[in-house]
């Protein structure tokens, strides 16, 4: 009886019957179909998403881009000038002294953040494969890392790589091994990255496990049956078939990394070799570190340069995943 | 009767009006911001609520300073205080004053009022009406930005050697004979041979580590102008070798002011290097008794000292704006006052920014007399480049963290200072 009820929230059907009525021919009731009751109904359930998308995602994208044609300074918030300079502020930070220095280390950091997050996180993805006791226990151990706020562990990373006190200096101690400086000019990229690889391990870990659980049991029944060896059944099976999830796993990997500015900041500030060019942009965005004069239009030329590197890595994955389903 | 239709229906009804007053907020949204304050009367001359940010986030909504800020409160207004971190309020006021939601009062930290008042974040003092007479002139120097003043010091303090006096004893080292560079090491040597360790500073990249090293290198005859002169490389090359030979913990280069004070807390360390704000914790010490004494310069005498602690400025605002002075005026000169200058220095740990109050205050404690004359002679970080003063803090940050990770090699601290001053 009350149907209609449910109906009521969406008034445009009867204005558009109406019209549909009045035309009174069914042909170009067909082509009206685009703006049926169901079109509106389904925009208007799309609204939400598209202008959350807008909002939050396009117009920021926008104001970075916009911002780095800019020149910006911290008057501009007040007096609203900010000359047009085109590319010259890209010109400017690309001539500049550091800025392939910074490549250089953002590269070093992401790829050996990668490679070794990877191989750690697949090698104990294959090891807990196999039930055995305690062993959801120890799995969810290696979590801890993500579960930690970043303030914790970066701050116990800094306290335990002291150069006098820490715990690892004392521990190298006892093979003999001279105290390291952990976190001077020359060393410092070294500490962040063993931070950063401690704590991407467990996101590798969870997604290569859940990948492996995809492979069947039987394969390797059959291998084993025909004599292959767990080294030749990892290279032939896991490896080959992990494919997709490990594809899926670097890229990710690699955006989380190429962006990562909180354990660096809080272990180094950026300083010495463990600039990377997210510390960079934030470094200058901010007025923070040894960037104390604040560069806007320069810290958001370096994101949008970030943005179209992960927007690169991303259509690359693309590509690759395309081809695996051909 | 309640059928499932019925509640179907409700629950649509509720999603729409929901999502309506979403709507409505967002769009009300640019209406609002001009007349900023709700509890303001119609005809805007009048404001009941008054924003005022500081940076001590350490003092929460039940501290003394908190409930000191509401009692500055002028008749039928609230105080509505907020707080940052130093480092992050001038950003905050940048977006603030462009929103059109400025602060009635802020309190920023002293080098930061150039670079604000340039911005054009700061409405001048005489506008506001802000009583700027009877400060130190050295104290009082950051507020003035290119002739025009733009506010005060809530109160002010500075750098001082702390010393503790039961490793100076058990080294055999007397603290009268630290005049000079050459009797600081000689000290340092000393202790550290006794088995202890040496001296505690903050070198961390950014400001907090520059004002901690311009006693060095004004000590050394240094000038802000001329980063890559001998005497600042000088002053490099102190700290470096501090560094090299041991006497200061590697973790001066990351620490903070402090993060270093914990490590003088230990008992373990002769010296620390640290503010005036920690001498009433360090007077109640019970482990060790820690003295404090005036930084020495290279050649002997007190070292040239910079101002720390925060202005009272009134930002710009772009509505009401005389309102909003009249409030930010009242709540000014209550915090700064003469009847109350030593009470609000006294909370904060500061020292009154007037010579004649700050007489009475250092009279009332004994704890602040070595203070007295490192206070007088203290420096403005900023009167002399003022809005350039961040781009010189810049380099001598990276200056100084190059010194330090040298760790005494004097080829490689002459190098940090002339790289940076040519950046």
């Amino acid at each position: 009886m009350t149907l209609v009820g449910i109906q009521t929230p969406a008034p445009v059907p009867t204005a558009d019957a109406a019209v549909a009525a009045a035309a009174g021919r069914p042909e170009p009731q067909r082509r009206r179909r685009r703006v049926q009751p169901t079109t509106w109904a389904g925009l208007a359930f799309a609204a939400p998403l598209l202008v959350y998308l807008v909002v939050f995602y396009a117009y920021p994208l926008y104001e970075n881009v916009s911002m780095s044609l800019h020149r910006y300074t911290r008057a501009t918030y007040v007096t609203g000038e900010a000359p047009f300079v085109g590319l010259d502020i890209y010109r400017e930070v690309i001539g500049s002294s550091q800025f392939w220095t910074i490549v250089w280390q953002t590269t070093v950091f992401v790829v050996a953040s990668l490679l070794f997050q990877y191989s750690f996180g697949l090698g104990l993805a294959v090891f807990f494969r196999r039930a055995f006791p305690l062993s959801a226990v120890l799995r969810g151990l290696f979590l801890v890392p993500w579960l930690l706020p970043i303030i914790v562990s970066a701050t116990t990373w800094q306290w335990m790589m002291d150069a006098d006190s820490g715990i690892i200096n004392r521990f190298l101690g006892v093979f003999g091994i001279d105290p390291v400086w952990w976190l001077s000019a020359d060393h410092s990229l070294t500490a962040v990255i063993i931070a950063n690889i401690w704590l991407g391990i467990p996101f590798n870990l969870v997604i290569l496990y859940s990948g492996l659980q995809n492979i069947p049991t039987e394969m390797y029944e059959a291998a084993s049956l025909d004599g292959a060896g767990a080294w030749r059944q990892f290279w032939s099976i896991t490896f080959p078939l992990l494919k997709p999830v490990s594809a899926i796993t670097l890229l990710l990997g690699f955006v989380y990394t190429l962006k990562v500015v909180d354990i660096i900041w809080i272990m180094t500030q950026g300083t010495g070799k463990s600039q990377t060019l997210a510390t960079w942009a934030y470094a200058m965005a901010f007025g923070k570190g040894t960037s104390a004069t604040i560069k806007y239009s320069e810290a958001s030329a370096v994101g949008s340069i970030l943005l179209l590197v992960a927007l690169v890595m991303g259509i690359v994955y693309l590509v690759v995943q395309r081809r695996q389903e051909d | 009767m309640f059928t499932t239709q019925r509640t179907l229906r409700i629950l649509s009804l509720t999603a729409a009006a929901a999502l309506a007053t979403t709507l409505a907020a967002c769009s009300s949204d640019d209406d609002a911001t001009p007349s900023s304050s709700d509890g303001a009367s119609a005809g805007g001359k009048t404001l009941t609520t008054l924003n005022i940010w500081d940076p001590y986030p350490q003092y929460d909504d039940s501290s003394d300073w908190a409930t000191y800020v509401q009692s500055c409160a002028p008749s039928g207004v609230t105080v509505k205080r907020t707080s940052a971190a130093t480092a992050d309020l001038l950003n905050n006021l940048t977006t603030a004053v462009k929103a059109g939601n400025a602060p009635d009062v802020i309190l920023l930290d002293n080098p930061a009022v150039p670079d604000a008042a340039s911005a054009g974040l700061l409405a001048p003092a005489d506008e506001v009406g802000i009583d700027t007479s009877g400060f130190d002139a050295n104290l009082a120097g950051p507020g003035t930005v290119d002739g025009t003043t733009y506010g005060v010091p809530i109160g002010a303090n500075t750098l001082g050697l702390y010393y503790n006096e039961d490793i100076l004893k058990d080294a055999g080292v007397d603290p009268a004979s630290i005049t000079s560079w050459d009797t600081l090491n000689a000290a340092l040597e000393k202790v550290t041979k006794a088995g202890h360790k040496g001296i505690t500073f903050s070198g961390i990249a950014g400001e907090e580590g520059v004002f901690q090293f311009q006693p060095w290198f004004w000590g050394a005859g240094a000038d802000l102008k001329d980063i890559g002169s001998d005497q600042a490389v000088a002053a490099g090359q102190l700290v470096s070798d501090w560094i090299g030979k041991g006497y200061a913990p590697k973790s001066a280069a990351t620490d903070n002011q402090s993060a270093s004070w914990d490590l003088f807390l230990t008992g373990d360390y002769a010296f620390a290097e640290n503010g005036s704000w920690f001498a009433q914790a360090a007077a109640k010490l019970t482990d060790f008794k820690a003295v404090a004494m005036a930084l020495p310069g290279k050649d002997g005498g007190a070292a040239p000292v910079p101002t720390g602690g925060e202005f009272v400025l009134a930002p710009l605002q772009k509505d009401d704006a005389d309102a909003h002075y009249a409030n930010a005026k009242k709540v000014i000169d209550c915090l700064v006052g003469a009847e109350n200058q030593v009470k609000t220095a006294g909370m904060l740990g500061y020292f009154a920014a007037n010579k004649d109050e700050r007489a009475k205050q250092i009279a009332a404690d004994p704890v602040w007399a070595p203070w007295a004359s490192a206070i007088e002679a203290a420096q403005g970080r900023t009167s002399e480049l003022g809005a350039d003063y961040t781009a010189a803090s810049a380099q001598l940050s990276t200056a100084l963290q190059g010194a330090l990770n040298a760790a005494g090699d004097s080829a490689k601290v002459k190098d940090a200072f002339t790289q940076a001053a040519q950046s």
